[in-house]
């Protein structure tokens, strides 16, 4: 049975990737249907209950940069906020908040069902219509069908998920859910390309059976940061402390003596896990000479007493897990909530999506998120965002988009996704961005925010807050480029302490704050400077901008000398074989990743600077030398 | 920004510079700078553009304004130039040392990169200026030259220099790795951007680079030229073909003593182009571990080779393809080696000494002990070099290599004076990204997962 309406985009799937898709895909006029298994599980968070940290605070404030929702929630869901890196340069500062599960998933339900333009429909969707190679529409578990004009597909870890606790595996979703056995095995009798990878989650545990007295305290950060660019303190509930303890030799004598029914080392598991998260039996077994390992102790929210230890992920028996956190100090009475598990999934080959995250082979059908062989809430955000955006652009007839790895976040993952591939859950981390002096968290809206308006995706308020900042940034650089002081100026004798060399000969308030040592608040308060902008966020920028010029300048020279050819297409179809002097293991690679620009072709590892010459010329001679928009 | 790229045209945006002429001691050699800053380059090294199209004697000067050198020099403007671009030629006396010290001086200019090569007529093509009949041939030549420059750079990562190069790119990466973890892992307790290790590794690593930049300024470490090995059974002939070539050229001749014993080196000069002929021990299966011990060199120095002269008996039948009767020698030889084979011992067979074609190879008889056919050889390996020798030649590989050390020194400075003065660690961070960018310009790429997975490796990371 066909359902009454059709719509422009379906999103198939309620997580993290599936919310923001359905959201910009609604914002921006599309008549959108969010098809979900369940609708108590919108907003849910699966993993960990924080938000944010490094590179992945970077993405939320990108998201909230083109108007999506993950910054906005977690701001209304946060009760700790902490900057990482705050020592550090403003470049790789980054926000990261834990969060209250029921606030977050409340808020993110509430926002949902008042999305204009929005439908939610709960059923499991079990199978794709397509006509030739579009899609066309989904089925659903009771036969129910939905027509639609784009279908972004994010169904996470739902994909044929396998879930082990010790040597007993069965199937599953995150502990709780069913798998989506049927959608998989429909996707797998299609043209992609699928592998498994693994994750875990720690053992729960009930904070009433903890002592707290002897873990060391780490509270948030005052003043409270917030994550989205329209966010305010108010906004957030009361903000409570997380908690750190560590593993000991007992500990790990535990581990070890459990390795013997751990899935993992059994070779019972056989999807690759993540490197930089690591199981606590990994850890043990890799850095035998560590003798103790720090764990998080984070909770999952205000209304209830579970609490989250991060660091112990494990798949080990639950016997075994009950022993190795009770050796734990602090934890010597806990009682556990729920076992910790791993859990196998299958992911497609992200190198078969374009940089729309279109598919390759299926017109009209999007890939974000899990599916895509991430890991994260922010990276599926991040995706949904784009993905939704994207398929929002094919049905108004527009050319898609997506943010170049020098303009965010975004488009370093989904470069490196489609390009590249993944072996492993892919995270982000600031290291994988060439630009990282230009992606900051404070400059995401402008980076993102004129472009987003541009799309539809950015709402009146929010452009108004931008375009008044933009303003103020721009007046206070030209007023601080015209204030002057000499070194005879009474007003020196108050500098003066704040320079490490006292000023010499007239300068302006542009070179003073150029200066390491200079802070603009600090410098406004000196009468003949005053008076500096209300506006923190404006006044931050002009602080960052005037500092890291010279850097600034470099990495866009970088840039400028990179686009020549970054946007050359090479045709979908391609025969790389056809071109005389490429080696064999050049033509297989290159067949292998199908890249569809000469710029990633030329990202693609062991592709050489004379192979991308070679396809250059060949180009030329059989006339597809072309650019992209 | 992507709008913008729409609006681009194909031209080059970077100013490009090389020698375009073979490396040796041609009668003139020729440098040519390509790009929107070929002007800019011009008003530096001659202290005007000269007129447009028409030829000028002018002095090349350095950087210091002191005279290298004097010769034509022609300024085209584009798109009415040999790439489209903007180009300046500079016409030169032909010493390696002069033209050098030329391009050091111009890619020493802000913004102006060494050609990769074939990098000018790849140009060219894509800016309408060659035809598209010769698609295949600007392939070939893109293809072989970078395979020449290639195993220029090779020649030139010899021995020491390697081995220091290597370890200071293996530093580098030690050193960023700590940096980098120390960014996106400030919650694992390494926190080394305070720790004193940092600095005084930076410390070290700018030791480390002065050193090596020193080691490759001396010029030691790199020999001009087209290296050719002779090869062959024990008493096929080869030392005398090495006295016969080097002996005719008696006057220009250095002997280099060979760095194994049994590995004999000497240049010769054809024309004024540089070449080495090395002379290596006899190919058999032998008990005897000393003459191993030279076989296994005499290998090494094939694998290197840009030519090898095969050397049989002329008393062979010439109707049987070298390849049937010395299948093990063959199936060593790397891919695309090129080579000639030289029938020796003409004087005894009696066979016509001179050059042909023969089972599809170019095939020398002579007589090393008359002297008979020698002329040929050199007329061959003349052709040979003109081809083989057309991209880069060692000072060019070595013109790269140090261009890539001192920017790695630069970056290395920089970020010491950064962590030292401000503690900015992520500026640090920032150049040691390209410093080692730098770097993987000799030695090859490392990505930026590859660091993940040292960081990974070598950190117990992950809440």
């Amino acid at each position: 049975m066909w359902y009454q309406d059709s719509f422009d985009v379906i999103v198939v799937g309620g997580g993290h990737a599936g919310t923001e898709a359905c959201l910009a895909a609604a914002r921006m006029g599309c008549k959108t249907l969010l098809l979900t298994h369940n609708i108590d599980t919108l907003g849910a968070m699966s993993c960990n209950p924080a938000i944010g940290g490094i590179g992945k605070g970077h993405l939320v404030k990108e998201i909230d940069a083109l108007g999506g929702l993950m910054a906005e929630a977690i701001d209304h869901g946060g009760i700790q906020f902490r900057t990482l890196n705050s020592s550090k340069g403003p470049a790789v500062r980054a926000t990261r908040a834990q969060a209250d599960r029921l606030l977050y998933k409340a808020y993110v339900r509430n926002y949902l069902e008042n999305q204009e333009n929005l439908t939610i429909f709960q059923q499991p969707c079990d199978d794709l219509i397509l006509e030739n190679d579009q899609i066309v529409g989904v089925s659903t578990q009771m036969g129910l069908k939905f027509k639609g004009k784009t279908v972004v597909l994010t169904v996470g870890t739902f994909l044929a998920g396998q879930i082990h606790i010790g040597l007993n595996n069965y199937q599953g979703g995150r502990a709780g859910d069913p798998a989506s056995v049927d959608l998989a095995s429909r996707l797998r009798d299609m043209p992609f390309r699928i592998e498994r990878l693994k994750t875990g989650t720690p053992p729960r545990l009930d904070a009433r059976t903890l002592d707290f007295s002897v873990m060391q305290e780490q509270p948030g950060d005052t003043p409270v940061p917030t994550f989205s660019f329209m966010g305010k303190t108010e906004h957030h509930p009361q903000q409570i402390p997380c908690y750190i303890t560590h593993t000991n030799a007992q500990t790990h004598a535990v581990i070890r003596e459990g390795l013997d029914r751990s899935p993992m080392y059994t070779g019972v598991i056989e999807g690759v896990g993540p490197r930089y998260c690591p199981s606590i039996e990994d850890k043990i077994m890799r850095f035998a000479d560590k003798e103790s390992h720090q764990i998080f102790v984070e909770p999952e929210g205000l209304t209830t007493h579970e609490v989250y230890p991060n660091g112990i992920s494990t798949s080990l028996p639950f016997d075994v897990q009950m022993d190795l956190v009770r050796s734990i100090k602090g934890f010597e009475n806990a009682h556990i909530t729920r076992p910790g598990y791993a859990i196998e999934y299958d992911y497609f080959d992200p190198r078969d999506l374009k940089q729309t995250l279109e598919s390759k082979f299926i017109q009209n059908m999007f890939f974000a998120g899990q599916i895509n062989g991430t890991t994260g809430y922010e990276e599926a955000g991040a995706q949904g965002l784009v993905a939704g955006m994207n398929a929002a652009c094919r049905v108004q007839g527009k050319e898609g988009w997506t943010p170049g790895r020098e303009q965010a976040y975004m488009g370093v993952l989904i470069d490196d996704l489609s390009t590249l591939g993944t072996k492993e859950p892919y995270r982000m981390f600031t290291s994988r961005a060439e630009y990282r002096l230009l992606l900051r968290e404070d400059n995401a809206d402008i980076r993102l925010t004129e472009k987003g308006r541009e799309l539809g995706l950015v709402g009146d308020a929010r452009w108004q807050r931008f375009c008044e900042k933009m303003e103020n940034i721009e007046l206070e650089r030209q007023r601080i480029r015209g204030v002057w002081i000499q070194k005879d100026h009474p007003a020196a004798e108050q500098l003066n302490p704040m320079l490490k060399n006292p000023i010499s000969r007239e300068a302006n308030l542009e070179d003073l704050l150029r200066r390491p040592e200079t802070r603009y608040q600090e410098l406004m308060t000196i009468d003949a400077f005053a008076p500096g902008l209300d506006d923190k966020q404006a006044a931050e920028q002009v602080e960052i901008q005037i500092k890291y010029a010279g850097y600034i300048e470099r990495q866009l020279d970088e840039i400028d000398k990179k686009k020549r050819h970054e946007g050359t297409l090479i045709p979908t179809d391609f025969d790389f074989s056809q071109i005389s002097g490429l080696s064999n293991e050049v033509v297989a690679k290159l067949s292998d990743a199908r890249p569809e620009t000469l710029g990633k072709a030329s990202r693609i590892s062991g592709i050489t600077p004379a192979a991308i010459s070679l396809l250059l010329v060949y180009l030329k001679k059989h006339g597809l030398l072309r650019k992209t928009a | 920004m992507s709008d913008n790229s729409a609006n681009k045209s194909l031209t080059n945006i970077e100013t490009i510079a090389a020698q375009a002429t073979p490396p040796g001691r041609g009668g003139v050699g020729i440098i040519r700078v390509s790009g929107p800053l070929a002007s800019h380059a011009a008003e530096q090294l001659l202290g005007k553009v000269p007129k447009t199209r028409y030829a000028e004697y002018l002095q090349f000067l350095d950087a210091n304004k002191q005279v290298i050198d004097q010769g034509i020099a022609l300024f085209f403007k584009g798109p009415n130039s040999f790439t489209g671009e903007d180009v300046l030629e500079l016409q030169g006396h032909g010493g390696p040392v002069i033209l050098d010290m030329l391009l050091k001086h111009i890619i020493g200019l802000d913004n102006i990169r060494m050609a990769k090569p074939g990098e000018f007529s790849e140009q060219a093509f894509i800016n309408d200026k060659l035809d598209l009949t010769q698609a295949e041939a600007i392939a070939d030549l893109i293809n072989s030259s970078s395979e020449q420059a290639a195993r220029a750079a090779l020649h030139s990562l010899q021995g020491d220099f390697s081995n220091l190069i290597h370890q200071l790119v293996d530093d580098v990466i030690h050193l960023r790795m700590y940096v980098e973890a120390a960014i996106d892992f400030p919650e694992e307790e390494i926190d080394f951007l305070a720790d004193e290790n940092v600095s005084n590794s930076l410390n070290g690593l700018i030791t480390q680079v002065a050193d090596v930049l020193a080691k490759a300024q001396q010029g030691a470490i790199i020999r001009e030229g087209m290296r050719v090995v002779i090869a062959g059974r024990p008493n096929a002939g080869k030392s005398s073909l090495l006295n016969a070539l080097s002996g005719r050229e008696s006057a220009i001749v250095t002997d280099i003593e060979g760095t194994t014993r049994d590995v004999l080196s000497e240049q010769i000069h054809i024309d004024g182009m540089p070449l080495h002929i090395i002379d290596t021990a006899g190919l058999r299966e032998s008990p005897d571990k000393v003459e191993q011990i030279g076989i296994e060199r005499a290998w090494k120095e094939i694998k290197q080779a840009d030519r090898v002269l095969l050397m049989i008996d002329s008393l062979q039948d010439e109707d049987v393809d070298p390849t049937q009767f010395w299948p093990e020698f063959f199936n060593q030889l790397p891919d695309n080696m090129g080579l000639t084979i030289v029938r020796n011992k003409a004087d005894i067979s009696g066979q016509v000494c001179g050059y042909k074609v023969s089972h599809e190879k170019p095939t020398i008889t002579l007589s090393a002990k008359t002297g008979d056919g020698i002329d040929a050889l050199t007329e061959h390996l003349k052709q040979c070099m003109g081809y083989e020798g057309n991209a880069e030649g060692g000072f060019m590989a070595r013109r790269r290599h140090i261009q890539a050390l001192e920017n790695a020194q630069q970056h290395l400075l920089t970020g010491q004076e950064q962590l030292l003065s401000f503690m900015a660690g992520e500026i640090l961070a920032e150049e040691l990204r390209i410093t080692q960018q730098a770097l993987n310009e000799i030695t090859g790429e490392f990505t930026s997962d590859d660091l993940l997975g040292q960081i990974f490796s070598s950190f117990c990371i992950g809440k």
